[in-house]
């Protein structure tokens, strides 16, 4: 579902990225995990094209991003769901307005959307708190608005950058774990993470980045502090 | 039905914007009202000078001295054909050379002066157009007209045509830059929520569409403005003073000339409208980067 190909991303001369080769597969669960400046948000911006690669090529679903047109952007985006560490919610929308507005934004009729927004909402567990602002939620709260907007669509894949870098422990390994329940759904799922306990606590693929390489890719692996893995 | 669902989303999205431009909106409207009142003023002034010269214009005479042998009914009924005459009038030679044999007091001698037509034409630039035509026709020995007064009275209304195309020009392009740095700083403003929705994958189109719209928006409110304060003008200064002042001091001017209310408004609310969308998209086009 998501693949790197020989992928370098340089930023004035200093390199972010050196020829990574990735592959998630439909349906996968998988951390990208490493110390800050590894490459991790690089790699993510790259798969949601807020960036493009300096070289190789960068593939979600067989397309390849590199050849997508300015308004082709919007169309790969509809088909990922993105969360983000800050939330990027609209502060003067309640939480369903927030969930339904790119529904809204496509011309999906009133009824679709409110089956829609009510169904996310739900798996996402905030069905009480829709008509809640984003400064009447807590943290972990606006998070799952967060997640709910990015489900809405029934995108095949989601990618999650730094989703429980504003939260508790608790909240945090909360998120991931509503994050793998989507997963079982059949939802390919990247999160990108330096959190060791969540990453611990749930046993599941660990790509492990440093210095802008993949270091180790390991299934059922863990993060440690130093950022090695055991496996 | 998907299509007109999303036009009113972005109806809405652009009420929305709007709303939260706060005072911005007065600042806006304010400056662009004032544009299109000058911009209206000037129209009208140029509209009711147009309108004297061309009556002016329009009372000028083209006279066509016929040959003997042509009936002079036939030969006006021929000219009356030509699509920029108004009125032709026949001045028989008879009842020329009777009046002038009173007035004068003349010899009695056979009719020397030829049958002649008046010729009025619809629009003073034609004149110099239809003469020549005129002086083609077989039943015609010779055509005059005053070629300096047809001539100054088109170099006034060609000056008129190009000060209106000027001056429309010079705040048309001034109150573009007005509402292209207002939606600009209306863009910067809601930055955030512009970055959020391309991350979401909202069309670019939806994202821009609404600033258009909203200087479309204040096009529209400034020329009901202005359209006000030219109504209020007309009504309560120039109709009770100023046009008796200058019936009763020339008395030649023309009466029942001049603008249209209804004209001036449609002119500057689609002017209004045009340049505030234009603005909008321009600012939307060259400082929201998807």
């Amino acid at each position: 579902m998501i693949r790197l190909q020989n992928v370098s991303k340089s930023y004035a001369g200093r390199l972010a990225l050196k020829d990574v080769n990735l592959h998630v597969a439909l349906g996968e669960f998988a951390f990208l995990v490493g110390p800050s400046g590894a490459g991790k948000s690089t790699l993510m911006r790259l798969l949601y094209r807020e960036e493009t690669p300096t070289s190789g090529n960068v593939f979600i679903g067989g397309v390849n991003l590199n050849k997508l047109s300015s308004p082709q952007i919007p169309l790969l985006r509809r088909r990922l769901g993105i969360i983000f560490q800050d939330y990027k919610l609209l502060t003067r929308q309640t939480a369903y307005d927030n969930v339904a507005y790119i529904l809204r934004a496509h011309g999906v009729d009133e009824k679709e959307v409110r089956k829609r927004v009510n169904s996310a909402l739900n798996v996402v567990n905030l069905e009480d708190k829709q008509d809640a602002f984003p400064d009447e939620l807590s943290g972990g709260e606006q998070q799952r608005v967060g997640i709910a907007r990015a489900i809405v669509n029934g995108p095949p894949v989601l990618l999650a950058d730094e989703p429980t870098g504003n939260l508790d422990p608790a909240t945090s390994l909360e998120i991931v774990q509503l994050l793998a329940r989507i997963s079982q759904r059949g939802t390919t799922v990247l999160i990108s993470t330096h959190d060791h306990t969540i990453v611990n606590t749930m046993r599941r693929r660990v790509i492990s980045m440093r210095a802008g390489e993949v270091a180790t890719d390991v299934d059922s692996g863990f993060y440690e502090v130093q950022g090695q893995i055991q496996v | 039905m998907r299509h007109l669902r999303v036009f009113w989303r972005i109806c809405v999205e652009t009420m929305l914007g709007i709303k939260h431009s706060g005072w911005s909106n007065w600042l806006v409207v304010s400056i662009l009202a004032i544009a299109l009142t000058i911009f209206g003023s000037v129209l009208q002034l140029t509209m009711t000078l147009k309108d004297v010269v061309n009556y002016f214009g329009s009372q000028m005479v083209i006279s066509a001295f016929l040959k003997d042998n042509f009936e002079p009914g036939k030969v006006a009924q021929e000219i009356s054909q030509f699509v920029e005459v108004r009125l032709v009038e026949v001045i028989d030679k008879n009842k020329s050379w009777g009046e002038m044999q009173k007035t004068m007091k003349v010899a009695s001698i056979p009719n020397p002066l030829p049958n002649t037509l008046h010729i009025r034409v619809a629009k003073p630039e034609q004149v110099e157009k239809l003469a020549p035509k005129l002086q083609l026709l077989s039943g015609v020995e010779a055509v005059r007209y005053p070629m300096m007064v047809a001539r100054r009275i088109n170099e006034v209304r060609h000056f008129f045509e190009i000060a209106g195309v000027a001056v429309t020009a010079v705040l048309a392009f001034a109150t573009l830059i007005v509402i292209g740095n207002t939606i600009h700083l209306v863009i910067q403003a809601r930055h955030k929520e512009i970055e959020i929705l391309s991350l979401m994958g909202v069309g670019h189109f939806y994202i821009k569409c609404p600033f258009v719209l909203q200087g479309a928006f204040y096009g529209a409110i400034s020329a009901l403005f202005a359209a006000v304060v030219i109504i209020g003008v007309e009504f309560y200064i120039i109709k009770p003073y100023i046009s008796n002042e200058l019936v009763s001091f020339a008395s030649v001017m023309p009466t029942g000339l001049g603008y249209n209310l209804v004209e001036t408004f449609l002119i500057m609310l689609a002017l209004g409208m045009a340049v505030g969308a234009g603005g909008g998209a321009w600012a939307s086009g060259r400082y929201i980067k998807i």
